[in-house]
């Protein structure tokens, strides 16, 4: 991560692209709507509080970006012989074909409805993903020479087997909204539903079958989709919008930075609300009836206060998603759990049939697509195994390398200065302007000067330092000058005992604390705490018999038909 | 683009002191001194001794002379302010400064070459005025701006980087101070905080000339084989005579510690330096016994600790009866005698 | 007919030859003083050695009527007391003049001279007589000859007791046999002599509103005017009695009469080196603080009052001059500090310098001194010289403007800084005059600096850049300038139909001054100016552009005054021609008549 963030600082915008295209193969699409999993871990976090805004970083580099075509994998004219099959034209089965087809495979794709994305279309709002950029990042795929068949619901398995694909790859994500069966849900009239399901009515306002709703809207649940869902609304013609929450602040499923939006959008977050039941008169919806919960401290046990009718014209439900495989039979040595899940090997996304393979919210139910992809890349793997005669389970291993980035005195091959900049916030369209029109994306994206300051905050932590005792004369000048203290040193001990003698608390028990082997001048140890260190470098710059260096560690990650070279894999 | 400038950043659970400030606000720029460089070592024993003892980083004033010791007050307290003079002048200008205002801290950091040779005698002086200062004489043996002369501190038989031997017998200021009358003597190595940072806040409490020698290698001319001053030899021959705690005034567990160490000498401001290891039948206090065990030590030894400490007698202010108010702010109508009594003096000129 | 037979009243020249450490300093000084006190105008020039006790030693009074107060090189009576020095002592005599002397012993018959009248006084037999502690005979001697003075010159007795009332007040004793001495020699002359002399005293009217005093001792006075609270030294002639006065009117106004403490701190420095070092250290410090030395300390001060300089912390410097090369004369007169004091220390320096004509001049310089010195943040260094410090000058009391407050120049204070953004900049936003905001030590962490005398920029940051460099002593030349506005004025005298002009700066002033009368009164009008600081300003651009030459009058084999009038102003070098006086002895204006006359 810090290798592309570090090629974005010298305005190098398609190179860092298409390193971030190497792994997660949508940086526009993921720099817009990733749920960032990564930036939790990011270090900077740990110092100030705010980790570096790589999310907002991956959409600058492909916001800014030249052309790619001449750096992507080429596509060979022959093929190789092999026929895949991928159900579901969605991010894991898209990652499958971006894998395979440079290895020659003939890959075809069913997808049910008339455009490719899956969800990526069918249930993130354009005005967060502009239709324009899903289309580019996905047609780069399918111009490798993909066979896309839209409008085609796969409806047999066992009748796609039969065409003879040498693999089959299920991709069809978690298409079925949980329902909620509370008294009243189905006394509005079929043929115009006032209770929707949350990923059904976002996939009819994203294909242009519904374009309004009710002023007074209800969103049942807190998560992501509520958050698509209530801002969906605001731009139908909702005006009374809540999205009612069953607990408190600090549990919700949505990430921050959606309710944020949302609740900059007007809508009204109501907390501690459990649904009891519809309220519908005469066929028509006039609102629900709600319990007031109190919850203990951790949000585990609740009491019920009272209860409060809401008045509403539309209620959305969005309380989850499932899986649904009404169309795999269950005679074709596919086997399934109790709650219709498929029985599918974590490491090779096998299934207990051979050849055929699951990925993404398919494979173990709703995650995100930075997973689908994850998993559409070691699919990948294993269908290349499967059919090249390998068995899935021999699988390539990771390969890294440590390199010195000491240049000269005061010289390093990276900006190791600390940033204090606060972490860019995200400009946004004005409200009244983006209500306008369905489509507006809110977000501006960074301007040159926010990414210039935000890729500073990186603190390059793939460049870690690296110590060699027998070289040290324990002058102390690494210890003095480190800015936040996590050097010391001391008499050996277990890690336990280390922790009391530091110069600063390691105040994070779950990195570990890294001791030398015995100093030779005193047979001490040097001790780092490894968890806020900055990366500035100043222990090696310091540091007269080059004991201490900063080499970047780079780990390489293979992908079907790449693997590392054999000097740099992984023991 | 590299950055040698040290990071703001710092560890979210940094401590403050009673004033509220960290360890990082007592520091200065960057050092550019060499990489490894013992004075570098010494200024980082600075900044945490006037962290702990809580001082005002205004009401420090940093003195030095010429040399890379002399650079060092740049890179410590940049809230104080800081006098970086001529070469062996330093004295002097700490000697006036403190005339001026004696409510400072004056910190003055020195090398053996501008102590021992060039301002031996004001530093000789300033001992004998017993001026109020903590004089910290960074020593490694070694003129290093100049690139590898040998200094007066040089032992006999110690080799250049070249090889050569010096001949000459160095000048000892530990002993020097002793025979002067300093009224604090300490030793010290940049290598052991442990040891330096107590001597380092009781110098800095001190009532009078606190003279510090710490042996401080230098990496780049004294720091090999043959040498004397380098890391290895000294941790080698090192022999801690004195371990020394500091204890402020008002401490609760002043009584306490006081008891349990081996001697403990009170200082002029209540605070307690408490001897938890001195040899047997040693006495800080007795500048005779102090000297005579000095004589029976081994000619190789460096032996460290605070050596000396007479907390009670009087400094340059109280010998030249001073104003209690720092004289740069006594209100002029307080020093002028005016016009009417000069009419009246000028009888006297007739 | 000699000058001396006829009858002249307060105009004529007494020399007496002593032998030091017989404490003959102070019956000089009591006819000095009673004649002052007579309301005569009166000059007297101690001429000692550097010595203890043995080597000889003279004084000289000038008494004249009109005021001219210069050194007279024709004595009308000498009193030998050295037989050392008997034969160049006889010499000197004016022809017609008188010599008295101790008749205890007989004349050697090869000195005497025809023509002038020998006066044996057995001043040793009559003490041996009167006085038996062997110390009270030789002091005695002293005041014995005083007597025969008092009644040979017709010095008023009334005035004369009145003064060894007051000086022996309290010692009964001592004053007795004061009394008594001075009574033997009045006796003596009364009874052998033609008293008076023709040549003789009258009392004039002459002293109101006039003090008798020594540089040293106004120096000092005006230190403790100005505010000054330390004071750092190393003992040196002739600038020793500078901090002995300072250190006895401290001792007399700053005691604290509350506290009973000292608010001054006077430090004995262990060599020049230190003593200049401790002065900027405590000005540094924001105290008002100075230095006294002479010309062997003012080498040694080279170094820091560079530092000084470059780093732009004020000092103020006393040279009290004497004559060089090296040790030299300690105990002579000279100006030959001149161009090491300009431009002292290596590197481009140049510093603020005031020159002092006179003891009054002294007190309101130094009080000057530190006006400049702070307010252009740099050692000023005042030149004053043995004749000037150490010699007892008739001049104007002194007077004392209550509402004189220190001009402290551009300093932040903690309110300042408070309302400051950002970090201070040390050689920053500098005012007309050039001169960038100083901070105090122990004021404000926001005005935290540190003073380099290594490369700085305008920010005070350590640079070894060209542009940075030059940025600063650029600017650092223009201040320098810039304090020539602030330097007291020349004083400038016109006659009318004056061809040329005379400069002269210092202790030549009286000289020049009677010599300049005497050329009017030749046919031979000169204007005059006179330099009493350096940086020089428009005022002596201008003398010396509208004069087609001029003598510059100076103590100095190296004529360096014209030297630095050649350097530091327009004038062409050969516009500018010298006469020099640097044997040691104060000039007299025949020195200066004759050296202009000679080059006419």
């Amino acid at each position: 991560m810090p290798q592309y963030i570090r090629l974005i600082a010298q305005g190098k915008y398609t190179e860092a692209y298409m390193v971030n295209r190497e792994s997660n193969v949508f940086p526009a699409i993921l720099g817009r709507t990733c749920d960032r999993p990564c930036e939790p871990a990011c270090r900077r976090g740990r110092l100030d509080g705010a980790p570096v805004a790589i999310c907002r970083l991956k959409r600058v580099a492909a916001d800014l970006r030249g052309e790619i075509s001449h750096l992507l994998p080429k596509i060979p004219k022959e093929s190789n012989g092999k026929r895949v099959a991928l159900i579901g034209a969605g991010p894991a089965s898209l990652t499958v074909a971006n894998d395979l087809r440079p290895l020659g495979y003939e890959v075809t794709i069913f997808e049910k409805q008339n455009k490719p994305g899956g969800l990526m279309r069918s249930n993130i709002p354009s005005f967060r993903l502009p239709e324009r950029v899903l289309d580019e990042e996905v047609g780069v795929i399918l111009d490798m020479g993909v066979e896309i068949r839209y409008n085609s619901p796969v409806t047999s398995l066992d009748a796609l087997l039969k065409d003879g694909y040498d693999a089959v790859f299920v991709g069809t994500g978690a298409p079925r909204g949980k329902e909620l069966d509370l008294p009243g849900r189905h006394d509005t009239p079929e043929d115009k539903p006032r209770i929707h399901i949350g990923i059904d009515w976002l996939e009819s306002v994203a294909f242009g079958h519904i374009d309004k709703i009710g002023e007074r809207v209800l969103i049942i649940g807190v998560g992501n989709t509520a958050m698509d869902c209530c801002r969906s609304s605001r731009r139908l013609g909702g005006k009374d919008i809540k999205v009612m929450a069953r607990r408190p602040r600090g549990f919700f499923k949505a990430s921050p930075w959606e309710l944020d939006d949302a609740e900059e959008e007007g809508i009204n977050i109501v907390i501690n609300h459990a649904p009891k039941h519809f309220v519908v008169e005469n066929g028509v919806l006039k609102g629900m009836q709600f319990e007031r919960l109190e919850w203990d401290a951790d949000a585990k046990k609740s009491r019920v206060i009272d209860e409060v009718f809401l008045p509403a014209d539309d209620v959305i439900l969005a309380i989850g998603q499932e899986n649904a495989f009404p169309w795999i039979e269950r005679d074709l040595g596919i086997e399934f759990d109790k709650w219709g899940m498929p029985a599918v090997d974590e490491t090779t996304f096998q299934s207990t049939r051979p050849g055929v393979f699951f990925g993404g919210d398919a494979a173990w139910g709703p995650k995100n697509i930075i997973w689908a992809v994850a998993h559409g890349h070691q699919a990948a793997i294993s269908v290349h195994n499967h059919c090249q005669g390998v068995p899935v389970t021999d699988r390539p291993r990771q390969g890294s390398s440590l390199i010195s980035q000491k240049m000269g005195i005061s010289e390093w091959s990276y900006h190791n200065d600390y940033n204090p900049s606060k972490r860019q916030k995200m400009q946004h369209v004005d409200l009244t302007k983006r209500f306008q029109q369905l489509n507006i994306e809110v977000e501006l994206g960074f301007d040159p000067e926010q990414t210039a300051r935000e890729v500073q905050r990186c603190l390059n932590c793939d460049i870690q330092t690296a110590f060699t005792e027998n070289r040290c004369i324990e002058c102390d000048a690494c210890v003095d000058v480190c800015p936040v203290q996590c050097l010391t040193i001391t008499r050996d001990g277990d890690e336990a005992d280390l922790r009391t003698r530091l110069s600063a608390p390691a105040i994070n028990l779950t990195q570990a604390i890294y001791a030398s082997n015995p100093l030779p001048q005193t047979g001490r140890a040097m001790v780092k705490d490894e968890d806020v260190c900055v990366h500035c470098g100043l222990c090696a710059e310091r540091c007269p018999t080059a004991a201490w260096d900063m080499q970047k560690f780079d780990l390489m990650i293979p992908y079907a038909g790449a693997p590392c070279t054999t000097s740099s894999v992984l023991a | 683009m590299p950055s040698i400038a040290k990071p703001i950043a710092t560890h979210p659970t940094l401590q403050r002191n009673s004033l509220g400030l960290t360890i990082r606000d007592y520091e200065g720029s960057m050092s550019t001194l060499c990489a490894g460089c013992g004075h570098d070592s010494i200024t980082a024993a600075v900044i945490r001794a006037l962290w702990e003892l809580d001082t005002e980083p205004h009401m420090v004033a940093k003195l030095s002379g010429i040399g890379c010791s002399s650079k060092t007050p740049t890179y410590f307290v940049s809230g104080a302010h800081g006098f970086n003079s001529a070469h062996g002048r330093m004295p002097a200008i700490a000697t006036g400064a403190a005339a001026a205002n004696r409510d400072l801290l004056y910190i003055g950091v020195s090398g053996d070459g501008d102590s021992l040779s060039i301002g031996l005698g004001q530093m000789c002086h300033a001992i004998r005025r017993n001026l109020r200062m903590a004089y910290i004489l960074e020593n490694n043996g070694v003129y290093g701006l100049t690139k590898g002369q040998f200094s007066a501190s040089s032992d006999i038989g110690s080799k250049s980087k070249r090889g050569e031997p010096n001949r000459m017998a160095p000048i000892d200021p530990v002993r020097l101070g002793l025979a002067l009358g300093a009224t604090f003597v300490a030793r010290s190595f940049s290598g052991d905080k442990e040891q330096l940072v107590p001597i380092l806040k009781a110098a800095f409490t001190h009532r009078g000339f606190a003279l510090v020698d710490v042996v401080s290698p230098c990496v780049t001319f004294n720091d090999h084989e043959g040498s004397t001053k380098s890391y290895k030899h000294t941790r080698k021959n090192t022999l801690r005579a004195t371990q020394a705690d500091f204890v402020p005034p008002q401490s609760e567990i002043l009584a306490q510690i006081t008891k349990s160490g081996t001697t403990a000498v009170t200082m002029h401001d209540g605070s307690v330096v408490n001897f938890t290891a001195v040899p047997k039948d040693y006495d800080p206090t007795d500048r005779r016994k102090v000297a005579a065990y000095l004589d029976d030590q081994p000619a190789n030894a460096v032996v460290t600790g605070l050596l000396f400490i007479d907390p009670n007698a009087p400094d340059m202010h109280e010998l030249s009866q001073s104003s209690p108010t720092p004289l740069r702010d006594l209100a002029y109508e307080k020093l002028c005698p005016g016009s009417a009594e000069l009419e009246r003096l000028q009888e006297e000129f007739r | 007919m000699h000058d001396v037979l006829r009858t002249r009243v307060n105009d004529f020249a007494v020399k007496l030859a002593n032998v030091n450490g017989t404490g003959s300093a102070s019956a000089n000084g009591l006819l000095m003083q009673a004649i002052f006190r007579m309301g005569i105008p009166v000059c007297g020039k101690n001429l000692f050695p550097s010595n203890i006790q043995g080597l000889p030693t003279w004084y000289e009074i000038r008494v004249n009527k009109d005021g001219y107060s210069a050194r007279a090189l024709d004595y009308d009576l000498m009193v030998a007391m050295n037989s050392q020095t008997y034969d160049r002592d006889i010499k000197e005599v004016r022809p017609g003049g008188y010599l008295l002397y101790d008749s205890s012993w007989p004349l050697d018959p090869d000195l005497h001279r025809e023509d002038i009248t020998f006066l044996g006084v057995p001043l040793a037999e009559m003490c041996n007589q009167h006085f038996e502690d062997p110390r009270a005979r030789i002091l005695m001697k002293n005041i014995a000859y005083a007597g025969a003075m008092v009644a040979t010159l017709d010095i008023d007795m009334e005035v004369v007791n009145a003064l060894l009332e007051e000086k022996f007040a309290g010692k009964k004793a001592l004053h007795e046999s004061n009394r008594k001495a001075l009574q033997l020699g009045y006796q003596y002359a009364k009874d052998h002599f033609e008293c008076p002399l023709p040549f003789r005293l009258e009392k004039m009217d002459s002293n109101q509103g006039k003090i008798l005093i020594d540089g040293n001792t106004a120096t000092a006075l005006g230190a403790i005017y100005a505010g000054c609270t330390v004071a750092a030294w190393y003992p040196i002639t002739p600038a020793t009695s500078v901090m002995d006065g300072f250190k006895a009117f401290c001792e007399q106004y700053r005691k604290d009469p509350e506290t009973g403490k000292n608010n001054y701190l006077i430090l004995q420095a262990e060599d020049e080196l230190a003593a200049i070092g401790m002065v900027l250290g405590a000005s540094w410090n924001g105290a008002r603080a100075f230095t006294s030395t002479a010309g062997p300390g003012l080498s040694l001060m080279n170094e820091l009052l560079g530092f000084g300089y470059y780093a732009e912390i004020p000092a103020v410097v006393v040279d009290v001059q004497r004559v060089g090369p090296s040790t030299g004369m300690p105990t002579r007169t000279q100006q030959s500090d001149l161009l090491l004091a300009a431009y002292a220390s290596h590197g481009d320096t140049r510093h603020i310098l005031l020159f002092p004509a006179n003891p009054h001049e002294c007190f309101h310089f130094a009080v000057k001194a530190f006006d400049l010195a702070e307010r252009f943040q740099t050692p000023v260094i005042m030149m004053s010289d043995l004749d000037i410090g150490m010699n007892d000058w008739v001049v104007p009391r002194l007077s004392w403007d209550d509402a004189y407050r220190p001009d402290r120049g551009r300093i932040l204070d903690a309110e300042d800084l408070e309302k400051k953004i950002g970090k201070f900049q040390r050689y920053h936003n500098e005012d007309e005059n050039f001169v960038a905001a100083r901070t105090l030590p122990g004021v404000s962490e926001k005005g935290s600096y540190f003073t380099r005398g290594s490369g700085h920029n305008k920010f005070g940051g350590y640079t070894e850049m060209p542009d940075e460099y030059q940025e600063v002593m650029d600017r650092l030349k223009k201040k320098h300038a810039a304090a020539a506005k602030f330097i007291p004025e020349p004083e400038l005298l016109r006659r009318e139909g004056a061809r040329f002009g005379v400069i002269a700066m210092g202790g030549c002033d009286p000289a020049v001054r009677e010599a300049l009368d005497q050329l009017e009164r030749q046919g031979t009008p000169a204007d005059y100016l006179r330099v009493r600081g350096f940086p020089f300003g428009e005022v002596v651009e201008k003398f010396l552009a509208e004069h087609d030459f001029c003598f510059v009058v100076e103590q100095s084999r190296d004529a360096q005054l014209r030297s630095l009038l050649t350097l530091e102003t327009a004038v062409a070098k050969d516009k500018l021609r010298s006469v020099l006086v640097y044997g040691g002895f104060p000039l007299s204006s025949r020195h200066v008549v004759q050296g202009i006359l000679s080059q006419l």
